[in-house]
């Protein structure tokens, strides 16, 4: 029934996804929100709005003065299904979604609808519609202990891997061309169950294949608290897909050797003020030292003895000299990526093993930083991206021989 | 009288280098049995450990997930565990063949009874493999969970979980053996009932660990208003 809609619907120029937009208020304020964006640019005649509340597709009366927009809701997501999951799901639809209507560019939002602002769709789609490129990936305003496995692990690795300098590379709010779209489609032939995300493959694959990148300004978002044991059903669920598309990339990447920053777009808004709270760094400290006085066989397991024994003499320091050398949390995760495609263990085993050596950079990181002001705290973050450079030879070795290259 | 007992040594003596002599054939025959047997493992078990070694076998029974099976193989080796398992095997086949050949009733009954048994040897050891591949499994979730939920008995709770299914995997293989009878289910009712208890006693225990922290955090945050969250993406 969905499909029959949509093909009703005839081509659009553009289709924004509002992946969170699950309730009746988010979808009305969502298509608000999209006509006035879409009143900043004029090549835009026809757009598609799809929302995911479930409700029977509406559309609207056209306004002479306004770009026509369509409403189209899918499925809310089912009650069984993991967020992530869920998440992973409506992408696909939304590009398919684009690419059966033939549209420019395709907007995803993925936030949380109470972030969005006209101007956060508007500079989604802006650089793609107006400039000619093919992804804009997000950038947000953070205090330093926001974005944390963006800042320790993905944005670092992407960089390393892919030679680009992006600080979300996992989104997830992302504009694509149809070209990418389309391209990211036809790409998209892992088996759901492998374990594959599409949203890990947006940026990967336009990196890859020369596609035009940029990054745009688009104001705060709302980030959720974790617990312990939902920290490492996140780091299993983003981190998984992650190395899985390494391990399918590994010819590609081999070959990068340097990085360049992609052209940015839109004012950076200043984070909201540091807090001059504190951060429970004692139960991070004590995650690890707990992680390293019991999962040694684990970590074994992947980590080479070296690593084995840094960790070992870290975990009896005391909290106040507690610091994590950047080269040794970088041999962390190349190794953790070489043991997801060694298979050494089992991959969920492998990929929740992580979390205490994940507190245990997260309380090196606040304590280094814990008066930083925030310029300090972008130039440790880009010490961090350039150790994760400079320690690429190791993963290169490693990747290849794994069995040989074991210090 | 010295004549009698002199006849009669002699005679036992005949009889019994006699019966020694009948012996011979089928003791030259397990000889060579065994001889043979040997052969046939030696060259079978360079052949499977070409075989294997061809098709990277260690590095593949990692990647199906059984990585468990190299801990308990000697060298670390699957390979070599399984080259192992077949030279032995074919030499207790040799073994029983050779014994065979004595002709006699009782060895024929013997050789009988081994073969009838072996299907409940192979499903015994087939138990106690998975059983311990299973437990070494469960364990590993275990610990991990509890270490991310950091309770100080990660460590306990995860051994707890590993005996646990050890001793049923155990139990389940004498059962299979038929050995031990009542004695082995009262043991095992005994064994595992102990440790259930132990382990809900841990459970208990870190549970109570789990609540205090959560409810000094829930103090502590009434009375910090200003504490630093941490966001992830």
């Amino acid at each position: 029934m969905e499909t029959e809609t949509i093909d009703n619907l005839g081509p659009a120029d553009l289709v924004i996804g509002l992946l969170e937009a699950t309730r009746e208020e988010d979808t009305r304020s969502g298509l608000v929100l999209t006509r006035e964006a879409l009143s900043g640019l004029p090549d835009i005649q026809r757009a598609v709005l799809i929302c995911r509340n479930g409700a029977a597709p509406a559309v609207p009366e056209p306004s002479p003065d306004q770009p026509s927009v369509v409403l189209y809701n899918l499925h809310p997501p089912a009650a069984a299904e993991a967020p992530l999951e869920a998440i992973t799901t409506a992408y696909r639809s939304v590009l398919g979604y684009g690419e059966k209507l033939d549209a420019r560019a395709c907007g995803i939002v993925a936030s949380s609808p109470r972030s969005l602002t006209p101007q956060w769709i508007r500079r989604l789609v802006q650089p793609i519609v107006e400039l000619g490129f093919d992804l804009v990936a997000p950038r947000y305003p953070r205090h330093r202990m926001e974005g944390l496995l963006n800042r320790g692990i993905l944005s670092p690795l992407f960089r390393a891997l892919y030679g680009e300098h992006l600080q979300n590379p996992l989104g997830p709010d992302f504009g694509l061309s149809g070209r990418l779209l389309r391209q990211l489609l036809e790409n998209d032939t892992v088996p759901r169950h492998a374990g594959a995300s599409v949203v890990v493959s947006i940026a990967s694959l336009a990196a890859r294949s020369g596609f035009a990148i940029c990054e745009s300004s688009l104001g705060g978002r709302n980030q959720l608290s974790i617990d312990g044991l939902n920290l490492s059903s996140l780091l299993a669920q983003v981190l998984g897909p992650v190395f899985l598309d390494m391990e399918r990339q590994a010819a590609f990447w081999q070959r990068i050797r340097a990085s360049r920053p992609v052209p940015r777009f839109g004012s950076e808004s200043a984070a909201a003020a540091d807090e001059p709270g504190t951060v429970e760094i004692g139960q991070m400290i004590e995650s690890f030292q707990l992680g390293s006085r019991n999962l040694g066989d684990v970590w074994g397991a992947v980590l080479p003895p070296s690593t084995l024994f840094e960790l070992r003499k870290l975990s009896q320091l005391p909290a106040a000299q507690f610091r994590m050398p950047d080269d040794l949390w970088v041999r962390i995760v190349y190794d953790f990526a070489l043991g997801h495609r060694l298979h050494n263990i089992s991959r969920d085993h492998l990929l929740r093993s992580i979390t205490p050596l994940y507190l245990g950079w997260i309380a090196s990181y606040a304590l280094e930083l814990e008066s930083a002001a925030p310029p300090d705290v972008e130039a440790r973050l880009e010490r961090l991206a350039v150790a994760f450079e400079t320690g690429k030879p190791y993963l290169v070795s490693r990747w290849r021989w794994p069995d040989r290259f074991n210090p | 009288m010295w004549d009698q007992v002199g006849n009669s040594l002699s005679h036992s003596m005949a009889e019994m280098l006699n019966r020694f002599a009948g012996l011979l054939p089928g003791l030259a025959a397990l000889v060579a049995a065994l001889f043979i047997a040997a052969l046939i493992a030696w060259i079978l078990g360079v052949v499977l450990r070409r075989s294997l070694k061809g098709i990277d076998f260690d590095r593949r029974v990692q990647r199906w997930g059984f990585g468990a099976l190299a801990d308990w193989s000697p060298g670390r080796s699957p390979t070599r565990l399984l080259t192992r398992v077949v030279a032995w095997i074919v030499l207790l086949i040799g073994f029983l063949v050779g014994i065979s050949a004595f002709d006699a009733t009782l060895t024929s009954h013997l050789v009988e009874r081994v073969f009838a048994y072996l299907p409940n040897v192979l499903a015994a050891v087939l138990v106690l493999v998975a059983g311990n591949i299973i437990a070494r499994f469960l364990a590993r979730s275990v610990l991990i969970g509890a270490v991310n939920m950091n309770l100080q008995y990660a460590g306990l709770l995860a051994a707890g979980v590993k005996w646990l299914v050890n001793v049923l995997a155990v139990a389940m293989a004498l059962e299979h053996l038929s050995i031990g009878g009542d004695i082995i289910r009262l043991a095992f009712g005994i064994l595992f009932g102990g440790i259930v208890l132990a382990l809900a006693l841990a459970v208990g225990l870190g549970s109570r660990e789990l609540v205090s922290r959560s409810l000094d955090e829930v103090s502590r945050t009434s009375r910090q208003s200003k504490r630093e969250t941490v966001g992830h993406l």
